[in-house]
């Protein structure tokens, strides 16, 4: 504190920290740490009050079929989206990456549905996927494949949320990608030209491993990313059909807003979502470390 | 300059959204403004005003200050959200599944409070009140609300369906076998394509986990109760929905969605009825007002629904009015809930809404007696309040053992699976829930 007084400067920077430290403490750091809390608890959210039960709410929560069942949802929710979103967002940003007109019109056409509202998404969404009127049974018509009940089949569903997903978050990796790509400097592929290199051992040889540090942080950032879904299930199946595609955050979600005086089960629940993705972060990373050290 | 003039155009934007966020005035012309917040219907809106402007007329001092919100479970979210905030209005319409939250936090008045005091009401008037709407008003035995309207469940028909099958219009099923058979001859496929163009009768089935399943669930109680059995225990020890009965009610379903392979159907009943590609669907008396503009062109009539095997019943619901402890005019407020559940008041809202009387001597009223004779649709819900009935209002877990009824009926429709094992299934959630909230 000594500093601050001695510095002009210092006391300029706390005042301008000030104001988000205080909205960063009010609606970051204290949640965290009072959710935490309440994880062991059996806590009523709107009457304020509650009673201490240890570890109760874990144990519970292991216990618990639905619990498992939520999970494996939500792995193969993640198993869906992450590699084919990679896929196909390094796909597109490689190809805007070529000399081509319109790039910037393309790259804000491919980026515009991760800002569309998801509710105004997931309603088109839901007609696209009708089994009756929907443009893509309408599609399947034509290679001959017989309309699917996309929304109301349980193991469709999984499929028409995986589909949404993709679309709704690829433009941001798109994006990352497209900046990493272009950190490559040209002299490599140049260099690689002149020794009578082909495009797709260009790709595999000079792209891919330098886009490796880019491509480790979109994998981490997705799978977080995915392991949190809510919005689009929320507004697309809402769970169902019979619980098929129930995510963690759903159930989250079910434990702290339906249902009255489980909150303290919601947060035992979201403290494990946590840790679980903190452990897969851990691993990931020191798997970058290794191959790095290889 | 240029940056002087962004800055003076961003802070007057700031300056006018924090203004029209800051509460509004709670005197208007010195009259005592009372903020009633309500989830009606677009088309019943016109109705409550109508009924709003007859108070203002009548009791000069106070002016009512309506606001929609939200239905269903966003509508409790909204009231709950507002109380913490201390913004929550001096009345609010709600759901008898809102009163948990908001007797337990202790946010609205008894109403005894009111009923005692100066400007009461009488036994008489308390007695006039069908039965099951008090019971839903209560929570725990104590009454928590007055009632503002009752509704009900019937069978809507469409008439020249039935004339094109070779079903008599004017003879509705009867009974569940009655309901079977004609669903049977009104379910068509026109063109052999193995799909049905025309449905016989709508069996809802939604997501249990989605924001429909109250509704599911609601219009599935009555086939329980018709086939003589309940949810829960009257000491609310441990859930009866499994019982033989639940087994014969929800096998009905199953057979009737299965059969209409309803899975490929819209879940937008009315909207296929009116297409005419359904011949039978439930519906309440609220899309009463409405249908008149929408069914034109359709022979179409309310008929009461189908008795089961033990007896007739239908599901009674309604609205309620509850009064806020964070009011600042609590008295004014009790006039305006005191003067609804008047008869003169609900004559006049009954006719206008669709919605049905609270009270049996709303039918002495000449106005009223003649509406009757002119509306046979109406006349059908308001003879169903005699063989209405109530839902247990279960004190824990209500909305978690909704929800695994709702788990019973989707297994076994969408997914197909046993009856008996869905319901044993969904009954062991329950009661396990039950048994943790006693400890």
């Amino acid at each position: 504190m000594a500093i601050y007084k001695k510095n002009k400067d210092g006391l300029a920077a706390a005042g301008f920290l000030t104001p988000t430290l205080i909205i960063f403490g009010t609606f970051i750091l204290f949640p965290v740490f009072f959710s935490f809390y309440l994880s062991f608890q059996e806590w009523n959210a709107f009457s304020w009050e509650g009673s201490f039960v240890g570890l109760d709410n874990y144990t519970r929560m292991i216990q618990t079929k639905e619990f498992w069942d939520v999970l494996k949802n939500t792995l193969i929710y993640t198993i869906g989206t992450v590699p084919l979103n990679m896929i196909v967002s390094l796909m597109i940003a490689y190809g805007l990456n070529q000399k081509l007109k319109g790039k910037k019109f393309l790259r804000t056409l491919f980026f515009a549905p991760v800002v569309v509202s998801p509710v105004a998404a997931a309603l088109i969404w839901r007609w696209l996927y009708d089994p009756n009127f929907g443009l893509i049974n309408y599609s399947l018509g034509f290679a001959g494949i017989d309309p699917i009940n996309w929304l109301n089949d349980p193991s469709a569903a999984m499929f028409a949320l995986i589909g949404m997903g993709v679309w709704k978050t690829f433009g941001t990796n798109m994006v990352l990608f497209a900046a990493g790509l272009n950190a490559i400097p040209d002299s490599y592929y140049e260099a690689a030209t002149i020794d009578g290199a082909g495009a797709w051992s260009k790709f595999w040889n000079i792209t891919i491993p330098l886009l490796s540090p880019t491509t480790f942080f979109i994998m981490v950032m997705s799978m977080i990313g995915s392991f949190q879904v809510f919005d689009i299930v929320y507004v697309l199946t809402s769970g169902g059909p019979l619980g098929s595609t129930k995510v963690l955050v759903f159930y989250i979600y079910e434990y702290a807003f339906k249902f009255t005086g489980e909150m303290g089960y919601a947060s035992a629940v979201s403290y494990t979502l946590f840790a679980l993705l903190f452990i897969l972060t851990m691993v990931q990373v020191k798997y970058m470390k290794n191959k790095a050290l290889a | 300059m240029k940056n002087k003039i962004i800055s003076i155009f961003i802070i007057t934007i700031i300056a006018l959204t924090v203004i029209s966020c800051s509460k509004s005035e709670n005197n208007s012309d010195g009259k005592v403004v009372v903020t009633f917040w309500h989830g009606m219907m677009a088309s019943s809106v016109p109705a409550l005003e109508q009924l709003i402007q007859k108070f203002e007329e009548t009791h000069p001092g106070i002016k009512i200050n309506a606001q929609t919100i939200p239905n269903g479970d966003a509508g409790i979210q909204k009231l709950m959200t507002s109380l913490q905030s201390g913004t929550a209005p001096d009345v609010s319409w709600i759901y008898s599944d809102y009163m948990e939250d908001l007797v337990t936090s202790n946010s609205i008045y008894k109403m005894r409070q009111f009923i005692d005091g100066k400007n009461g009401l009488t036994k008489e008037d308390l007695a006039d009140i069908y039965p099951s709407l008090i019971t839903y008003a209560s929570w725990r035995g104590e009454l928590y609300s007055i009632p503002m309207e009752a509704t009900n469940l019937a069978l809507l028909y469409n008439k020249d369906l039935f004339r094109q099958a070779g079903l008599d219009p004017n003879h509705p099923p009867k009974d569940w076998d009655e309901l079977l058979d004609f669903s049977r001859k009104l379910t068509i496929d026109k063109n052999n394509d193995g799909k049905f163009e025309q449905v016989g009768f709508f069996i809802p089935v939604f997501p249990a986990t989605g924001s429909r399943n109250g509704w599911m669930v609601w219009q599935y109680r009555p086939f329980l109760w018709q086939a003589g059995g309940d949810f829960i225990e009257k000491d609310q020890s441990k859930v009866t929905y499994d019982s033989e009965a639940g087994i014969k009610a929800l096998t009905l379903w199953q057979k009737l969605f299965q059969e209409q392979k309803l899975e490929t159907f819209t879940s937008d009943f009315d909207m296929a009825f009116i297409s005419k590609q359904l011949a039978m669907a439930m519906d309440g008396p609220w899309s009463l007002p409405r249908y008149k503009d929408l069914m034109k062109g359709i022979d179409w009539a309310f008929a009461p629904l189908p008795a089961g095997p033990a007896k007739q019943a239908t599901i009674v619901g309604g609205e309620y009015l509850c009064i806020f402890k964070q009011s600042e005019h609590p008295d004014e407020a009790w006039e305006f809930v005191k003067w609804i559940a008047s008869p003169e008041a609900q004559a006049q809202w009954c006719m206008t809404s669709g919605y049905l009387p609270i009270r049996r001597s709303v039918k002495e009223i000449p106005a009223f007696k003649k509406y009757l004779e002119e509306n046979a649709n109406y006349k059908v819900f308001v003879d169903q309040m005699d063989v209405g009935q109530a839902e247990l209002s279960i004190d824990y877990g209500a909305m978690q053992i909704t929800q695994h009824i709702g788990e019973a009926i989707e297994g076994v429709t969408i997914g197909k699976r046993d009856v008996r094992t869905s319901l044993n299934n969904s009954a062991k959630k329950s009661n396990d829930l039950l048994i943790r909230a006693r400890k």
